[in-house]
């Protein structure tokens, strides 16, 4: 077999020609709204790379780590849940709390649960502090997090009362983003835990 | 909020098509139907053009990217299912509707017999499966077509489809496939001396040249799927113009290609002698009657290093591939006849959808029904040796599979000519609609004082098509005889039933295709585009007697 000159470039010219056509095909102008969504995604992108989910004796935020966790799995973002554990005055801020550091366990275990089900790799921690807010906020600082995920409350038991003092804390001087899952007026799932025990904070009067 | 919602739970809304064709999928829709042709036209145009036969596939390619070039800008503006049918009913009215729509409907029972057949040819040609062979008998060919066709009819009654990833498949395997087959046949085999000597030596006569030219149109009927699957592209007026215009260019590049290669390729096996025991062309080998069936596969199967590869799936993947496109013969019949019920061109019968199964089964029977008719007039001749003397006697001996082939160049002529004229007819009657692509070379002129634009390419397009159905008529037989009779023979019953409906049998129903465009548009997610068009409409618009009087 004998390659002729003519025959090479027609090849070369076939096969140049299909798939630049295709490339060409396969790569449209954006659209405003594409290109808005690009934006976003990219963002997005650069917000999670840390995360952390706060819990809390108020705080719980099982549903919130679940959607963190299938954002995480595909981002490939770093998860810690922490349990910050409030030490009152009274008390050095090192000192044992066995009950309250005992239910902290259960819900970090939980919460290594959900992570694992969602096939991410998560640490958990808890963090005495004598305030949650400044507990979540010292954290994020000490590891340059990229988002705060919590769950919330309401400072009375009525769906219009204000956010907790905690939560209004941490989302107005968080060093990140905030990411915060607010049970809406009709809302069921968020003013649960997962146990399905509803959240005393969150009871809703309808 | 109160009155919002009451409203809104007032007027529940019509489910509408999904929008999620992409890109690649709205390639492959069209692909699944136009990559197929090649597989049928390559034998049948060697057959009859001989030495021509690159520029047969020149002449119908030079037409056919004007025809692509037209659905391009009509898909683009008019994002709708229906496809020529829809264009000519808007643009020329409802009788040229209906003709363009029979037309149509006429090239989809002839896709659903003529792929089926090709399909069995195909696999017939898989040296692995050698008892595929014994398809190649007239009475077992007839019947198994026959029995694919049935079948076909039954899994579309039944509401089964092809997967769209299924058709995405097929249609990258296919183009990956082909563009591999011409690589190494033009790198290792292609010799230009002796194109130039076969294109000399047996170079035809004009009657077979006009015959060649009006068979390699039918290598490019079928650009239409995409504007069909328009309602459900993403994007519409952005994807539906470049994919057209990456579909025409990838089935040019192939049909000519192909066609050069043909007829300059030097085998890289011995070809072997015919019935007479002399030599015979590789060209020769592809569109006698044994071959011209599925040529492509033989044509693969001596492309050097390749081929001995390629002689093993060509079969199959082409088989898959008209098996696709006959099924979308099915499908589209069925579509086509359901919009025309609808719009009043077609009996309201054909709208009625099976309770349980939600398929327009009176719609799939009664066009799979015409497509067995067809089968028996191509199989005819084979089966009984005295049809055979007949049609030698009648129609210069065609065979079955030139017979679908002649039916299909005349009705995609048809319907084709008309959307030529449908385009120009826009281009006047609805200038408002913005056009996100447009055909080139346009003469700006002004129509009863509104600016326009004439469209040249749709007119040498027309030219074209015009001569190609000319030559249709003038070279074949039966298609001369058939075609047009099939199209009398609607319009025949059009008028009766329009005149028994008490419908305007000449005219045309009244349409507020105003209302229509921007609800198209709005469906279609071309927000920006419904916009300019109502801006182009209010500005066309004469100022009314209120704002006349203000002004002065």
């Amino acid at each position: 077999m004998t390659v002729h000159p003519a025959g090479l470039a027609i090849a070369f010219f076939i096969l140049g020609s299909v798939v630049a056509t295709i490339y060409w095909m396969l790569h449209p102008p954006a659209t405003a709204a594409d290109r808005a969504a690009t934006r976003t995604e990219e963002d997005v992108e650069a917000m999670i790379g840390s995360v952390i989910i706060v819990f809390s004796e108020e705080i719980h935020s099982e549903h919130m780590l679940a959607l963190a966790a299938r954002v995480a799995r595909r981002e490939r973002a770093e998860l810690r849940a922490i349990y910050v554990v409030e030490v009152p005055h009274t008390l050095p801020v090192d000192a044992e709390m066995e009950k309250e550091h005992r239910a902290a366990l259960d819900v970090l275990a939980t919460a290594e649960a959900i992570a694992r089900k969602n096939n991410v790799e998560i640490t958990t921690e808890v963090v005495p502090a004598r305030q949650v807010w400044q507990g979540v906020l010292d954290l994020a600082r000490r590891i340059d997090a990229h988002l705060i995920v919590l769950g919330s409350y309401r400072e009375g038991r009525y769906a219009e009362a204000p956010l907790g003092r905690n939560i209004e804390m941490i989302a107005a001087k968080a060093p990140c983003d905030v990411l915060i899952g607010v049970q809406g007026q009709s809302g069921r799932v968020l003013s649960q835990t997962p146990d399905g025990t509803a959240v005393p904070a969150q009871t809703a009067v309808r | 909020m109160t009155t919002a919602r009451t409203a809104a739970q007032a007027r529940p809304q019509q489910p509408t098509l999904r929008r999620a064709v992409t890109a690649w999928g709205s390639f492959s829709w069209g692909y699944s139907d136009v990559g197929a042709d090649i597989f049928v036209g390559l034998g049948l145009v060697l057959g009859a053009a001989a030495g021509a036969s690159n520029i047969a596939f020149l002449f119908a390619g030079i037409v056919y990217v004007c025809i692509g070039l037209a659905y391009t800008e009509l898909a683009a503006t008019y994002p709708v299912a229906g496809g020529g049918q829809y264009f000519v009913f808007r643009g020329l009215g409802d009788i040229f509707g209906f003709i363009a729509g029979w037309a149509v409907l006429l090239d989809f029972t002839i896709d659903i017999v003529l792929f089926a057949w090709s399909c069995i040819d195909y696999l017939s040609k898989l040296p692995v499966l050698p008892f595929l062979a014994y398809t190649s008998h007239p009475w077992t060919h007839f019947l198994v077509v026959f029995a694919l066709i049935v079948w076909l009819a039954g899994l579309n009654i039944w509401g089964v489809r092809e997967s769209s990833a299924f058709n995405e498949l097929v249609s990258a395997l296919d183009v990956v496939s082909e563009t591999a087959i011409l690589f190494f046949g033009f790198l290792f085999a292609f010799h230009p001396d002796l194109l130039v000597h076969t294109m000399t030596a047996a170079w035809p006569n004009t009657f077979n040249l006009m015959n060649g030219v009006s068979l390699a149109i039918i290598s490019f009927v079928g650009l239409e799927s995409i504007s069909q699957a328009a309602q459900e592209t993403q994007r519409p007026a952005s994807i539906i113009p470049r994919t057209s215009i990456s579909l025409i260019l990838t089935i040019l590049i192939f049909a000519l290609s192909y066609s050069n290669l043909s007829l300059g390729m030097q085998p890289w096996h011995p070809i072997p002698p015919d019935a007479h025991g002399h030599q015979q062309m590789l060209w020769h080998f592809l569109g006698n009657e044994e071959n011209n069936g599925a040529a492509v596969a033989v044509l693969a199967s001596y492309v050097p290093y390749w081929g001995a590869f390629a002689a093993l799936y060509v079969p199959v993947l082409g088989a898959i591939l008209l098996l696709i496109s006959s099924n979308s013969g099915v499908f589209g019949s069925s579509r086509i006849a359901y919009a025309m019920s609808r719009t009043q061109l077609l009996p309201s019968i054909f709208q009625r959808v099976s309770p349980t199964r939600r398929t327009p089964v009176v719609s799939i029977a009664a066009f799979c029904g015409v497509a067995v008719v067809e089968l028996i007039f191509a199989a005819l001749p084979s089966l009984s040796p005295g049809m055979h003397h007949l049609y030698a006697r009648l129609f210069r001996g065609e065979d079955g599979i030139t017979f679908l082939g002649d039916l299909y160049a005349f009705g995609a002529a048809t319907s084709y000519s008309f959307v030529f004229i449908a385009l120009i007819a826009l281009r006047f009657n609805d200038a408002q609609s913005p056009r996100r692509f447009k055909m080139p070379i346009n003469i700006p002129l002004t129509y009863r004082g509104r600016p326009a634009e004439f469209p040249v390419v749709a007119v040498i397009g027309f030219i074209g098509i015009a001569s190609i159905l000319v030559f249709t008529m003038i070279t074949h037989e039966i298609g001369r005889i058939a075609g047009p009779s099939w199209i009398i023979l609607g319009l025949v019953g059009y008028l009766v039933y329009r005149h028994r409906k008490g419908l305007p049998v000449f005219r045309s129903q009244r349409h507020d295709w105003r209302k229509a465009q921007v609800r198209i548009l709005q469906e279609a997610g071309e927000l920006e585009l419904m916009d300019e068009y109502l801006r182009n409409v209010k500005a066309a618009e004469p100022p009314s007697a209120t704002q006349r009087g203000l002004e002065r």
